[in-house]
Order: C-alpha cells, then sequence, then structure tokens
C-alpha cells in the first residue's frame, strides 16, 4: 500500500472506482469506462503547473474560510512535504487535494466550487496576449459577477443525473424534474455571462453576451425545451441538439464528432447524410463546423512549420503567434467543454435558459470565427513564404479597415517583426550579421576580400525588405552596418561601436517592437539616421584624418591630370632624351631617378610625404616601333581605406586621361620647341632671301598649329577639368557618407573621360586629333631638317666668305675661278632643294588643315555643347569654314537655328 | 540494502501521513486507500483536474446509486 509501485493507470483507477463507490469490479464497469475516457480524453492542463502558486492558493482558500491556524499547519505540512523529495509531481497532488476540497461550513458545494474555479483560473490567463489587456471594465464587472456566480451556486444540490455517459443505465428523469432549486435562475445567468467574459474579443459586451446575461435574475422563460432528454437520440432516430452541440465541440478541435464527419473528398465537414435531423439545425451545424475546418488549416501549418529549422527566426515567431492564437481558441473551447459539463451534471436544472445551443453557439463562436478566418487567409498568404518576404505579407493583411482585425495583424506583425528588429538593431549598432536562415535583407557575401569590402560584400536583398521599411532606410540600414565593418576590417578602426553613436538600447521585446512598428515615420525614422549621420561621419573624419582622402583626391589633380605645371614641365624637361629612344631601351628605374630629381627641383617638394612615396612611374605594354612617348606614364599608387574610392577601375581611368593630356601637353611642348627654333633662326637666315618664302610658310603653319593646341588646352584645363574639379570638390564637402563620395568621383571621373574624348562615342574625334598630333610631330620633323640644311648652307657660305676675306688679308685673290664655280655650283644646289622644301610643307599643310576641318566637322555635330562651343574657337576667323563646303552648311546651320531661336 | 530500501519506505510512509493530513484539512473526503491510488495516479503524469472530475462524478454516481437504491427498498 505505501509503495508508489508502478501500477498502470488503468489497473489503479480501476481500484479507485471500486473503492469510491463500494461495488465489486463488474458493477462499476461504465463508471470505470467514463473514467478512462476522461482521463484519456484531457488534451492539456488548463492551470500552471507551479507547486507555489498551487499552495498559495490553498492557503488563500483556508483563510478565506476563516481557518488562519488550519492555513499555518498547512504550510508547515507544505515544508514537510518538500523536504521530503518522494514525489515527483507535488503540484499535481496537491492541486488534487485543493480541487476535492469542500468548505466545511457548506456541505455540498462541489459543483458550484467546480464551476468557480474553472472561472478563476480562465480569466488570469486570458489576457496573456497584450491585445486583451485594454478592457478594464469588463473585467472589473467579471469579477463582480464572479462572486455572485458563487454565492449563487451554494444552495444548488450536488446530487444530478449520471449524466450522458450512462446510455443504458436507470435515468431518474421523475427525481430530477422535481428538483428545481431556487438559486437554479440565479446560477443561470451568471454562468451565461461568465462564458460571454471568457470570449476573448467582446470588446463590447452588448454584441456578444447571450441575452440572458442581459436579464439578471429575471424569470425563466418557459421555453419548449424546458425538459431535455439526456440522450443522443429518440426514439424515431432524430439526433438531439446536445449531442450536436458535444460533436460541434470536438469538431472545432478539428477532431471527427459522432454525426459530422471530415469529409476528405470534399474537404469540409460533413454532417452524416444517413442521420435523420431537421434542415436548420443541419444548416446551423454545418456553419459552425467551419471552423474546425479553418482550425485545422491553422494547426497544419504550424505543425508543419515550427519542426522545421531551415524556416528561420520569422517564420519560428510567426508559428508562434499562430500557436497563441490558437492556444486563445481552445481557452475557449475548454470553456465551453466545462460549461457543457456543469450542464451534464446538473441535468435539465439548467437547460432552461442559458444551456449550449447551435444557435447561441452561432453567435459566440461569430468573433473567433472571424480571426480564424483572417488566420487561415494569413496562412494562406504566407505559404513558401520567410523572412522579411513574410513580414511584408503579414504587413499586406494589416491595411484593413476593421479595427479589429488590425489589431489581431499589428499584434501577429509585432511577433514576426520583432527577429527582424533584432537583426536590424544588431546590424546598425555592432555591425553584425546573425542571419543564419537568409532572413534579412541584408546579405553578405563571405567570398569577397576586405578590398572589396564596401563595393561588393554587402548588398540588399530587395525580397526580404519587409514593406514596412522604406527603400530609403533599408538602404541607410544597409550603409550604418557596413560603414561599421569598412571600420573594422579595413581601417583597422578599434573604436567600440558605442562611442561612434550614443547608447541606444536595441529592442529586447517584442513590446518594444510593437512601439516601433506604430512609429515608424517617427522614432524608427529618427533611430536609423541618427546612426546613419553618427556613423557615416565618423567614417568620414576617419578617412580624412588618419587616411588623408581629400588630400589624396588633390594630388590625383596635381600629378595624374597635370595639375602642378612646373612639376610636369621640368619633369618633360628631363624626360625628352629619354623618351625620344625606342621604348623597348627604357628602364624603369633610370625613369623612377628622373622623376625623383624633378620632385625635388620643384615645388611638388613641399608636398606631403605620404602622398610623394605613392608618386611613381609606369611603362605601358610596348609595341613595336613605340618610342618612350608612347608607353611612359606616371603612377599612383593606393591601398588600403584609400582603395575604396580609387579602385582599380578609377585608376585606370586615371591613366587614360594622363595619357591624353600627356599627349597633349607633348604637343604643347612640341610647338613651343618649335616656335624657339624659328626665333631664334630667323635673324641667322635673314641673309638667305631665297628662303624667305619657304619660312612664311612654316611660321604660318607653326603659329595655325598653336592656335589649334592653345585652345585645345584651353578647352581641357578650364572647361573640363577644373568645372569637374570644382563640381567634384563642392560634392565631396557636402558629403554625408562615403558612398555619396564614391559616386562624386566615379562622376567626376566618367565627365572627365567623355569630355576628353575618350569614351567611345568620341571615337573619331580623337582619332582626328591624335592625326591631328602626329601632324605637328612631322611639321616638327620637316622643319628640323629644313633648318638643319639651310643652317648647314649658311656656314658653308660663311666659311667661304671668311675664307675669302682671309686670303684678301694675305694679300691674294679672294677666289679662284674653279673655287667660284664649285660655290655657284653649291647654292644651285641648295636653291635647287627649296622647291622640295616647299612642295612638301605644302602638302602638309594641306593635310592638316584637311584633318583639322574634318575635325570640325565632327565637333559641330556632337551632342556636347562645349565641343560646339570649342568648333566656334578654333574657328574664330571662319578660316576653315571658308574652305570646306560641309562646315559652311553644318555651321550655317547651327548659327540659323540659333538666330531662329532668337 | 536493506536499511536503504527501509529508509525509503519509511520517507513514503511519511509523505503519505502529511498527504493525509492535508487532504483532512482540506476536507477532500478520501481516505488512507484513494489518497494513495490518486497520489500514484498524479506520479504517473495524470491530469489532476481529469482526476477530480472522476472521482467527483463517482461520488456522484454511487450516491445517486444509493438514492435509487433507498427509493426501491
Amino acid at each position: 500500500m505505501a509503495t508508489l509501485d508502478q501500477k498502470s493507470p488503468n489497473v489503479l483507477l480501476q481500484s479507485l472506482c471500486c473503492r469510491i463507490t463500494g461495488k465489486s469490479e463488474a458493477e462499476v464497469a461504465h463508471q470505470f469506462q467514463y473514467a478512462v475516457r476522461v482521463i484519456g480524453n484531457n488534451y492539456a492542463p488548463t492551470f500552471e503547473r507551479d507547486e507555489f502558486l498551487v499552495s498559495e492558493k490553498i492557503k488563500k482558500e483556508l483563510v478565506k474560510q476563516r481557518r488562519e491556524a488550519d492555513a499555518a499547519l498547512f504550510s508547515e505540512l507544505h515544508r514537510k512535504l518538500q523536504t521530503q523529495g518522494v514525489l515527483k509531481h507535488r503540484w499535481a497532488v496537491l492541486y488534487l487535494l485543493l480541487i476535492l476540497s469542500e468548505d466545511p461550513r457548506k456541505p455540498s458545494s462541489r459543483v458550484g466550487n467546480y464551476g468557480g474555479l474553472f472561472a478563476q483560473a480562465l480569466p488570469r490567463d486570458a489576457h496573456s496576449t497584450p491585445f486583451y489587456c485594454t478592457r478594464p471594465q469588463s473585467l472589473s464587472l467579471g469579477h463582480g459577477e464572479r462572486t455572485a456566480a458563487l454565492v449563487g451556486s451554494v444552495g444548488t444540490s450536488g446530487i444530478s443525473s449520471l449524466g450522458v455517459y450512462t446510455l443504458n443505465g436507470p435515468t431518474p428523469q421523475s427525481l430530477l424534474g422535481g428538483q428545481v432549486p431556487p438559486s437554479a435562475a440565479g446560477a443561470a445567468p451568471t454562468l451565461g455571462s461568465r462564458l460571454a467574459w471568457a470570449l476573448p474579443i467582446s470588446s463590447s459586451p452588448s454584441a456578444l453576451a447571450p441575452p440572458s446575461a442581459r436579464l439578471p435574475l429575471g424569470p425563466p422563460v418557459p421555453t419548449a425545451r424546458v425538459i431535455r432528454p439526456r440522450q443522443d437520440a429518440d426514439l424515431t432516430g432524430e439526433v438531439h441538439e446536445a449531442a450536436l452541440v458535444r460533436d460541434i465541440l470536438y469538431v472545432f478541435q478539428g477532431i471527427d464528432g459522432k454525426f459530422i464527419k471530415m469529409n476528405v473528398q470534399e474537404n469540409c465537414y460533413k454532417i452524416d447524410s444517413k442521420v435523420v435531423l431537421c434542415k436548420s439545425l443541419r444548416d446551423t451545424s454545418s456553419r459552425l463546423a467551419e471552423l474546425g475546418w479553418l482550425h485545422n488549416k491553422v494547426r497544419k501549418y504550424t505543425d508543419a512549420r515550427s519542426l522545421d529549422r531551415a524556416f528561420g527566426l520569422v517564420g519560428q515567431s510567426f508559428c508562434a503567434a499562430l500557436h497563441q492564437e490558437l492556444k486563445e481558441y481552445y481557452r475557449l473551447l475548454s470553456v465551453l467543454h466545462s460549461q457543457l459539463q456543469v450542464e451534464d451534471e446538473h441535468g435539465v436544472t439548467m437547460c432552461t435558459e442559458s444551456s449550449l445551443t447551435l444557435r447561441r453557439l452561432l453567435v459566440w463562436m461569430y468573433d473567433p470565427k472571424v480571426r480564424l478566418k483572417t488566420l487561415a487567409a494569413l496562412v494562406d498568404f504566407c505559404q513558401g513564404r520567410k523572412g522579411g518576404e513574410l513580414a511584408s505579407a503579414v504587413h499586406a493583411y494589416g491595411k484593413t479597415g476593421d479595427p479589429q482585425m488590425r489589431a489581431l495583424v499589428q499584434h501577429i506583425l509585432c511577433l514576426v517583426s520583432h527577429p527582424i528588429l533584432n537583426f536590424l538593431y544588431r546590424w546598425i549598432y555592432d555591425g553584425e550579421l546573425e542571419d543564419t536562415y537568409h532572413e534579412f535583407f541584408v546579405a553578405s557575401d563571405p567570398n569577397v576580400k576586405t578590398d572589396r569590402l564596401w563595393h561588393d560584400k554587402y548588398s540588399l536583398r530587395k525580397s526580404m525588405i519587409p514593406s514596412f521599411i522604406t527603400m530609403d532606410q533599408a538602404r541607410k540600414v544597409l550603409l550604418i552596418g557596413k560603414s561599421i565593418n569598412f571600420l573594422h576590417q579595413v581601417c583597422h578602426d578599434r573604436t567600440p561601436p558605442g562611442k561612434i553613436t550614443p547608447a541606444s538600447k536595441p529592442a529586447d521585446t517584442p513590446k518594444d517592437a510593437a512601439e516601433l512598428l506604430s512609429d515608424l515615420e517617427g522614432a524608427f525614422q529618427e533611430k536609423i539616421d541618427a546612426a546613419y549621420f553618427d556613423t557615416s561621419k565618423y567614417l568620414l573624419d576617419v578617412l580624412n584624418r588618419n587616411y588623408l582622402l581629400l588630400e589624396h583626391l588633390q594630388a590625383m589633380r596635381r600629378y595624374l591630370l597635370l595639375g602642378q605645371g612646373d612639376f610636369i614641365r621640368h619633369l618633360m624637361d628631363l624626360l625628352k632624351p629619354e623618351l625620344a629612344r625606342p621604348a623597348t631601351t627604357l628602364y624603369q628605374h633610370n625613369l623612377t631617378g628622373i622623376l625623383e630629381t624633378a620632385i625635388r627641383a620643384t615645388n611638388a617638394q613641399y608636398d606631403n610625404a605620404e602622398i610623394l612615396k605613392r608618386l611613381d612611374v609606369r611603362l605601358l605594354e610596348v609595341s613595336p616601333g613605340d618610342t618612350g612617348w608612347d608607353v611612359f606614364s606616371l603612377d599612383y599608387h593606393v591601398d588600403g581605406p584609400i582603395a575604396t574610392v580609387f579602385t582599380r577601375e578609377c585608376m585606370g581611368h586615371y591613366l587614360r586621361v594622363f595619357n591624353f593630356l600627356w599627349r597633349a601637353k607633348r604637343m604643347e611642348y612640341t610647338l613651343t620647341d618649335i616656335w624657339k627654333g624659328q626665333m631664334c633662326n630667323a635673324k641667322l637666315l635673314k641673309t638667305m632671301p631665297e628662303l624667305s618664302g619657304v619660312l612664311h610658310q612654316c611660321h604660318i603653319l607653326a603659329s595655325e598649329m598653336v592656335h589649334f593646341i592653345h585652345q585645345m588646352q584651353y578647352y581641357i584645363t578650364f572647361e573640363v577639368l577644373e568645372c569637374s574639379r570644382d563640381e567634384l570638390w563642392n560634392k565631396v564637402q557636402q558629403a554625408q557618407d562615403l558612398d555619396h563620395i564614391i559616386a562624386a568621383h566615379e562622376v567626376f571621373l566618367d565627365t572627365i573621360i567623355s569630355r576628353c574624348l575618350l569614351d567611345n562615342n568620341s571615337r573619331s574625334l580623337l582619332n582626328q586629333l591624335r592625326a591631328i598630333f602626329d601632324q605637328i610631330i612631322e611639321f616638327q620633323n620637316a622643319q628640323d631638317s629644313l633648318y638643319r640644311s639651310a643652317l648647314e648652307e649658311l656656314a658653308l657660305r660663311l666659311q667661304y666668305e671668311e675664307k675669302k676675306r682671309q686670303r684678301e688679308e694675305e694679300g691674294e685673290w679672294g677666289v679662284t675661278a674653279e673655287q667660284e664655280a664649285e660655290e655657284k655650283r653649291r647654292v644651285q644646289e641648295f636653291q635647287g632643294t627649296i622647291p622640295k622644301m616647299r612642295s612638301q610643307l605644302q602638302i602638309l599643310t594641306h593635310f592638316y588643315q584637311s584633318i583639322v576641318q574634318q575635325f570640325l566637322v565632327l565637333l559641330t555635330t556632337s551632342p556636347d555643347e562645349s565641343l560646339r562651343f570649342l568648333s566656334f574657337r578654333l574657328d574664330f576667323n571662319e578660316h576653315y569654314r571658308a574652305r570646306e563646303p560641309r562646315l559652311r552648311a553644318s555651321i550655317g546651320a547651327t548659327r540659323g537655328r540659333r538666330l531662329s531661336y532668337i | 540494502m536493506a536499511s536503504a530500501a527501509n529508509a525509503n519506505l519509511n520517507a513514503v510512509r511519511e509523505t503519505m501521513d502529511v498527504l493525509l493530513e492535508i487532504s483532512r484539512l482540506l476536507n477532500t473526503g478520501l481516505d488512507m486507500e484513494s489518497l494513495s491510488i490518486c497520489v500514484r495516479l498524479c506520479e504517473q503524469g495524470i491530469n489532476p483536474e481529469a482526476l477530480s472530475a472522476v472521482i467527483k462524478e463517482l461520488r456522484k454516481a454511487s450516491e445517486s446509486l444509493k438514492v435509487s437504491e433507498n427509493c426501491t427498498t
């Protein structure tokens, strides 16, 4: 007896039955069956498994009965019990004893207490969902009614029928009929109102409470169903409503009832067609059975998903939210069940006014049905979605006009978005991405190395952006975390994240999430903005202070874009002899040495050492026939955080622009040389009048070229480089984050590339320009050879004159006839070469002019306005226009158009 | 071994005594044997609410049987 050996529950139950009824095993077979069923059926305890709560309750009960001494005794005993570790489920035993306890002063109130317990246990749990908290007045009302119910049920007789379970047993109807207690009328409405109170969503009591609750203590209205037979079917085989109600209650939980069963083909609950039933009952029960179907749908989704780990945190919290709703629904069902049980215990006494009827159920279940319907629709809509997508789907359902539905969806949305907001806070405050299931809208690519971190590592998952977060916000969020990671990984900045942004607490509870969701425009936006400004500003500060970003930008302009004039000029002077040689004979170390010399000799030496050490020479790929001019290039080494702005592509662009500018600069340099030669030799060659025509030709061509190159240089310097640089500088000064700087820089480079005719659209223009440059080089060579031969001739003539004078001084004949003849022949020979030079120059001039004309034609048709203006500047006196009919037409056309505009 | 079993037995007995006392305090109307059955059932994880419902039902059944017997006699 005293040992707690492990007999099977059934054996124990049977002996319990025998013991309590005092009958033999055979006699208590019915009761035993019933007991097994009740115990087997019970799905979940309605009371939390807390020993402390139970013991407190017992004490309270004892105190209420004014038995303080007993209460003290009980706590003594309870302590004793706790010290002995024999029992595992102490709370269960205590709870059982509590339920079975009776007030000695009220000997027969078992039923009332039982019902009261249900009523007490339920409401406390009934508002675990925050949504239900907003009904203080209905709560207090409920409390008052509850006490009334307890008082009212005191007089209820403990004797009642055997219940519906003794189908074949003797039914003591005659006995029960005469035993309607006087307080039944009072008990009935309170029971009804208790139920209405437990129904979760009746925000206005009049909407839901059964009519009986609105007539407190009124006399029972006699109805046709005063006496309800306690059998499922009467003699005609027609099913009774009570049986249907019981069935429906099972169907509500998705369990097949006796008459109403799941029809697999039609996927709905149907009443067995063989059952005889009046049409209205059949209709009502089909309508009610819909709840079962809806419940099944939601249940199936949560069951399938809650174990699926890959479904992710957002999915899990969605399932949890659904579960919470279902729990609420189950709570309601258990209240209905207990009501049914109380009815059974009371037998017919309760049927008069507030018993469960299908019609009543239809009213009471109306709101739960709407809720379940919303849930089912939500489940349908969310099928196959996860993460932020799921949150968007839920959010889309929140846009309804029905305030109750909106509150429901809002509540689910709070739970669903909580993990997303947690991700978000971790990301924007710590830069950490803990997204195992790819639910967050920031994606990270682990394959990307740190040098491309800013550009490629993090990206937005467009589909995962919840619809309540705008694209702009999402971008900012991405940027904030990216900046933090950039600071840590690339800049090696070890500032704790708390110092960058002032401390802000992350959303720890779903409640915080709810607050944020309700104020998306205000607080949320503010939070993101604050974090964005602080982080970006800090990042830019670090880049400027520690990594001299702005200085590097300036240096690019000065060195790669030839802004530092004295340095470039000097470099070119030094490099000229080297670069005239074939490209294959150049050595990088020689050139690097020259670069160093150039730096030390010019103002560049005062520049930051950090910048100067990055400056280097680079030789491009050599193709046969290239001279040093073709392959030489300056280079600027970038690494670390700076390389994020000056990416490899950017440096490639810089290199192209540098080559173009270098070439143009070289032309200017060459023309200076040409001009120098002309000036120096003009006086010398005055003595040779036969050359004057050729020289004049040279001067004309040279000044034509000088004009062209000057205009080109002016265009490049002032209309391309300086304008773009100013724009870039303004943008960089105003930039709020690194992306702005990068974008501005890219725009700057693009503008330069296209304005310098380096992009694909102006390839033909560039070819013409190259040809012009080539002509200039050729002209230089031609003029050089002209001067060489002229000077040679001059030297010979001077020599001849000198000799003549010497001899005269010596008193001899100045020249012999032979010498004179030779001199004459030589002069004639030289004069014979002059027409050749003339024609060569003429060809050159002609060729050059035709190229310039073509170039002008292309310029006037160019879409870029500044290029069209360049064409006016190049042809300011309409010199070329007079020669080129095409030019005349097009320029005339544009001018005509301009006139027409005026 | 034997002493351990003995001690265990003692503990169980004490526990049962305490529980019986509580049961008496609360006026549950359970005697020693039914109480021990109930405790064993609870220890096996049976829902106490269900169990209490069964006990009440059984009591009602036996009472009504008695009443009906009284009527017939």
